[in-house]
């Protein structure tokens, strides 16, 4: 199942300086990108549908928008931490 | 912290220090409680070493030295990503592997097909890189 990231925290911090913290609800987005994904869906079968009538070799538009999609989904579970002299980076994907 | 405030303040109705003084050490006492606690480390929760049979989920990598770095990336990404290498026009992949090979990755992806995918993974489970740094820097890079 293709399930986008629910949340994106990201944190940074400077020494010296205010730390700035981002705590996104990437849920939030999900319906938008449903839709946009749903009308690109449509829009990449049609043309696959064109390209197999057309004889073309290539036609896999849908199956690469998936894969994309994919890729997003399985972002999940990054972490990315980063701690230096200057500055302080956390990055979480759940 | 406001007991420290008011030895300060103390101090000061005392005679012991002087005004600026007491303002000095109250600045250093306000910046010191704007210190943010320390984040734990995610690393903290790591498996130490690659994972002993069954399949790998994530490959992390550890930097420790002067700066400290700690990424974990699920493999599940690693393995769509290279599937979805397949699919690429070939146009674009010849793009993508010419400003790969000006950047020094000499990989050609056409060659990389989608049921290898799963080899690369699972062999991903046995791999341990281990770097030592001449300034110091460990990086180490493995799979659990």
């Amino acid at each position: 199942m293709i399930l986008p990231p629910l949340v994106i925290d990201v944190h940074v911090r400077e020494r010296g300086s205010r730390s700035f913290r981002i705590w996104f609800p990437f849920v939030v987005l999900w319906p938008l990108l449903f839709i946009l994904v749903g009308f690109a869906l449509v829009v990449s079968l049609v043309v696959d549908l064109a390209l197999l009538l057309a004889g073309s070799r290539y036609r896999h538009y849908t199956r690469l928008l998936l894969g994309a999609m994919h890729v997003l989904a399985d972002l999940r579970g990054t972490q990315v931490r980063v701690d230096s002299a200057t500055t302080f980076v956390n990055l979480d994907i759940y | 912290m406001s007991g420290d405030r008011t030895r300060i303040l103390g101090m000061l109705a005392d005679g012991k220090i002087t005004a600026a003084e007491a303002e000095t050490l109250l600045d250093a006492l306000e910046s010191s409680a704007e210190v943010p606690a320390p984040v734990k480390a995610p690393s903290a929760d790591w498996p130490s070493g690659p994972s002993e049979g069954g399949t790998p989920k994530f490959m992390y990598v550890k930097v420790t030295g002067e700066d400290k770095v700690d990424v974990k990336i699920p493999l599940a990404l690693l393995r769509t990503g290279l599937k979805l290498t397949s699919l690429i026009p070939k146009q674009a992949m010849d793009q993508i592997n010419e400003s790969m090979s000006e950047a020094g990755m000499s990989i050609d992806f056409n060659n990389l097909k989608p049921e290898d995918v799963e080899d690369i993974i699972a062999s991903l489970g046995e791999m341990e890189v281990n770097v030592e740094a001449k300034d110091g820097d460990h990086v180490r890079v493995f799979c659990a």
